[in-house]
């Protein structure tokens, strides 16, 4: 499979997007930290036509009927209903779509469906139910740690990720892990107080 | 104004610490406000958002979520030149493409502005209207254009519009692109405006500063794009939009298709931020929704129609950028003697909002203002309602010319301020927020610190206005099993309003807010305000408890005999109902409930007028610690302290997080947004979220909001708004830190490196730092 660079991974968390911007110069640049990988010389042709997909979504098996140019956001939202990641910059800009590929978090809306057969993929709904939330869910809702909610799926794709490898994070580190997610009502302190609260709890 | 059959309350009003007794008027029925000396249960606590678990599991359903069966996904072609005409326009290859359902396109025939909508597609798929819609052929003639605020005022300039064709109020004259200078504004009560003599204020004057101060456009950036979904059923009209008004879109659409408003229905459950934008049934600079729904009519199919990131960044409306004049005098004590502002904004093809008010009306003692305000029209998108249109901008420029002033004084700014203001609540906010952000430890000589990361302090005030929306209703019904239901027909942008309101109704019902299930976002529901100008929480706030209050007369009717005591003599509290002199005697407000006769008691409930409050004109003020790098121009907040007032904070838990919100929002605009024109093509250049950089985790600061205490009645919640006027003072309470760290001025936003490192270099030429 070809190797792929998550979002937040490795040593990726020393930098944050204000470092990084700085060697930018103005602040103009990109947000995300998800680079496509480059395709493989001898990978097949698919299309233009649809092909059968098979796509492994919150622990289900799905076999789907896509246009090998559908991206994974596209795959969830308007062929498997599952609509927490949202399509909000359509390019890696804000983390709004961002699902959990073996794991990693990613942008949904930068992967072709066809790319994600073969990997386990998590959705914010594979994290937990309105009736029984995840610790980070749960510590989301206790702080508030949204307005218009918009983004908070991604917010929570994206924390959960950085818990499973940084339990502990310190608050440079949550910022730092959490840098490739945008939202414009600015509740980044109330993200930041569940993420720490979450840490906590998960021990 | 009273009326007949008013009644009187002396309500304990006004900042907690110089409280005042107000007489009010409330209209018969009215409940006695709620002021500073209630002893509430609910009211002011901390409560996360009842749809929260919806939000943070992705189960909660926005407009860009609905999926209908048998939907068909639209898509728009914009012009991509900001001015020309439209020569041919050819949809023959869009509607050969198999899975294409309907093509419309425009009978205009001029483009004004770079992303003005030219046609439209139906497919089944989004993927085949995207492939649609690129091919869909025009052919323009291109006609000069002007895109930049200053080659736009000169005489010579491509004219956006032909006579009598602009947009602008009537007999406002006109020059060019320049139409004003337009009267004072009036809209919303206390807004100032031009008075006395300013020649004389200025001959009076010891001191006189004047300097001219640039805010560019910024755009709102919502994360869901504006879109609708549009589902014909015969002659009824179902939508699902993103919407601040769903009672608005209504209105707008039953019109546009000659419907009567009771075939028509408009549904917004969530919705992923407004700010202004979403004020309309479609957007300021595109017509989108009126489309789709033509679109569903033509194809017999629901229609989905969102705009893409692009598109948002175009069309959708924008906070005009403003180049403001400003010019104090004051005497040697600090006392404002005049006030001349003059502005330039530049709303693109649109009418810009008004930035003079806060000049006009923050020191009102001031006896000599003028305010001279003109509109510059330019080949771009058109501007919209943001968050306090017009107060951001104007505040900036006023507020950092204060600032300026104090220093040319030698004054603390602080002081400043309070010489010149008499808002009551400001006075407490002066001293809540100097200790909180450690006022004293500003630098007393500005950009005198060592070294190359210089911090400094400096603050601002902003103000906005009571408004309220007064013909709305709310249902609370209550059902034989004790559960409790609220609609209201005002919708939730973001704000927490059905928390709000589930607040209210248990604090009448002697509930829990988690007990009230509300309902909100649709036109079967009674009607409730569009969501604009800070006024939800206030206008739907008063009619939600009294809707309790009926609900909770007719339980204890219930009850009454249960406890074997007059209803008048009951108490609600902590799910029970009991005598209030005998609190041993209760019953459970669920055993009431089911001594009902029927199934479910019905609740509706009109909002009652509006009456006295202690102020009309709200005020809020922020303070900012920033740290400058010299070397790369690099400006980090570091803390932002904002203090404000907004009567009675319903939710505190909420009604924090809009606060650091604003703070945050500010922060932006002040340090990054800036929407780029190529002013050779006349195109945006950052039409996109990585490149029109909005403040992300990883350049948070410390936000602090405090809420002073203090009822300002004019309901019976005495809420009043705050999502707006504690925006206003943000840019320029920044603007002022980065003087007090580097003591050089920026009178030019976003304070970008390139614009810190030329202002250093210009301050100070041939140094090296």
């Amino acid at each position: 499979m070809p190797k792929r660079r998550p979002k937040n991974s490795g040593n990726s968390l020393n930098v944050s997007r204000r470092a990084f911007l700085k060697t930018m110069g103005v602040g103009a640049a990109a947000t995300g930290l998800s680079v496509p990988a480059p395709r493989p010389a001898e990978a097949a042709i698919l299309g233009p036509d649809a092909v059968p997909v098979a796509l492994r979504v919150n622990g289900v098996a799905h076999t789907l009927t896509l246009e090998p140019r559908v991206t994974l956001l596209r795959a969830l939202r308007n062929h498997l209903d599952l609509t927490g990641a949202k399509e909000v910059c359509e390019r890696g800009a804000c983390g709004g779509c961002t699902v959990l590929l073996d794991g990693e978090p990613i942008c949904a809306c930068m992967m072709l469906a066809v790319d994600a057969v073969g990997h386990e993929i998590t959705t914010v709904e594979g994290l937990g139910t309105p009736e029984r939330m995840s610790a980070v869910q749960a510590a989301f809702v206790e702080c508030d740690a949204m307005q218009c909610g918009f983004c908070t799926p991604g917010f929570v794709v994206a924390s959960t990720a950085l818990l499973n490898k940084y339990p502990n994070p310190s608050l440079d580190e949550v910022k730092a892990g959490l840098a490739g997610n945008l939202c414009r009502w600015g509740t980044y302190p109330r993200i930041f107080e569940a993420v720490q609260k979450a840490a906590g709890r998960r021990g | 104004m009273a009326e007949q059959g008013d009644q009187t309350f002396r309500v304990k009003v006004g900042p907690a610490e110089n409280p005042v007794t107000l007489e009010v008027h409330p209209a018969a029925g009215d409940l006695t406000p709620w002021d500073n000396e209630s002893r509430l249960r609910n009211v002011k606590g901390r409560h996360p958002r009842l749809e929260a678990p919806l939000k943070v599991t992705g189960h909660a359903k926005y407009t860009y979520d609905i999926r209908l069966p048998g939907m068909l996904w639209a898509k728009m072609v914009r012009a991509p030149i900001p001015a020309g005409k439209i020569v041919r326009i050819d949809v023959a290859k869009a509607e050969r493409l198999p899975g294409v359902k309907a093509v419309w396109r425009t009978d205009a025939k001029l483009v004004r502005f770079a992303g003005q909508g030219i046609a439209a597609v139906a497919a089944v798929s989004q993927e085949i209207a995207e492939d649609a819609a690129r091919l869909v052929e025009v052919e323009y003639e291109a006609t000069p254009f002007v895109t930049d605020l200053e080659e736009a005022m000169a005489l010579t300039a491509p004219l956006v519009y032909g006579e009598g064709q602009a947009p602008a109020p009537p007999n406002t004259p006109r020059r060019g692109n320049v139409t004003g200078p337009f009267g004072p504004p009036t809209v919303g009560g206390a807004r100032g405006g031009s008075r006395g003599d300013i020649e004389k204020g200025f001959a009076e004057a010891d001191t006189v500063h004047e300097a001219t101060y640039r805010v560019r456009v910024h755009t709102h950036a919502v994360l869901e794009t504006h879109g609708i979904v549009a589902h014909w059923e015969g002659d009824r009209l179902t939508v699902y939009t993103s919407t601040q008004g769903v009672f608005m879109v209504r209105a707008a659409l039953a019109e546009a298709f000659g419907l009567p408003r009771n075939k028509v229905r408009v549904i917004m459950e969530h919705m992923g931020g407004g700010f202004g934008s979403k004020l309309s049934a479609s957007a300021a600079g595109s017509a989108f929704a009126i489309l789709a729904c033509r679109l569903a009519q033509m194809t017999g199919a629901p229609v989905k129609l969102m705009l893409d990131r692009h598109e948002e960044q175009l069309c959708t409306g924008n906070a005009p950028g403003a180049l403001m004049t400003v010019r104090l005098g004051a005497k040697a004590d600090g006392r404002l003697t005049a006030i001349h502002y003059r502005a330039y904004t530049e709303g693109g093809i649109g009418q810009s909002a008004r930035t003079g008010a806060p000049a006009g009306s923050m020191y009102p003692q001031c006896p000599n203002v003028r305010l001279d305000e003109y509109d510059v029209f330019t080949n771009a998108g058109p501007t919209s309602a943001l968050r306090a249109p017009g107060h951001p901008q104007g505040a900036f420029g006023f507020e950092c010319a204060m600032d300026e002033l104090a220093y040319r004084l030698g004054m603390d700014p602080l002081e400043l301020r309070r010489k010149n203001d008499t808002h009551p609540f400001r006075k407490v906010y002066y001293d809540v927020g100097a200790k909180a952000i450690g006022w004293e430890r500003r630098n007393a000589t500005p950009g005198a610190a060592l070294g190359p990361k210089k911090r400094g302090i400096g603050m601002a005030n902003g103000n906005w206005y009571v408004m309220v929306r007064e013909p709305v209703a709310a249902e609370v019904r209550v059902h034989r099993d004790g559960s409790v239901e609220l609609f209201h027909g005002a919708q939730d942008i973001g704000t927490g309003i059905r928390t709000v309101l589930a607040v209210i109704a248990a604090e009448e019902l002697g509930l829990k807010p988690a007990d009230i299930s509300v309902h909100v976002g649709d036109t079967r529901f009674p009607p409730g305000p569009t969501s604009g100008g800070s006024i939800t929480t206030n206008s739907s706030g008063p009619a939600a408890r009294l809707a309790a209050h009926v609900a909770r007369m007719r339980i204890a009717a219930l009850a009454a005999p249960l406890l074997n005591a007059k209803s008048e003599e009951l108490t609600f509290a902590d799910g029970k109902i009991f005598v209030a002199a005998e609190p041993g005697r209760s019953v459970s407000f669920r055993e009431a409930a089911q001594k009902m006769p029927g199934e479910v008691i019905a609740c509706l409930a009109d909002r009652k007028r509006q009456f006295e409050t202690v102020r009309q004109d709200l005020a809020a003020t922020q303070f900012a610690e920033v740290e400058v790098d010299v070397e790369t121009g690099v400006i980090r907040v570091l803390k932002m302290v904002g203090v404000n007032n907004c009567g009675t904070p319903i939710n505190l838990l909420t009604a924090e997080n809009q606060m650091i919100g604003a703070q945050i929002q500010g922060a932006s605009w002040a340090l990054f947004e800036h929407r780029t024109l190529d002013r050779n093509v006349g195109t945006m250049v950052n039409p996109n979220l990585e490149a029109y950089k909005i403040l992300g985790p990883a350049d948070m600061f410390e936000a602090i909001p405090i809420f002073t205490e203090g009822a300002n009645a004019g309901n019976n919640t005495s809420a009043t708004g705050m999502a707006e006027p504690v925006f206003v003072p943000t840019l320029a309470a920044i603007a002022n830190a980065v003087y007090n760290a580097t003591g050089v001025r920026l009178r030019q936003l976003p304070m970008t490196p390139d614009r810190v490192l030329a202002s250093l270099a210009e301050a100070s030429p041939g140094a090296s730092r």
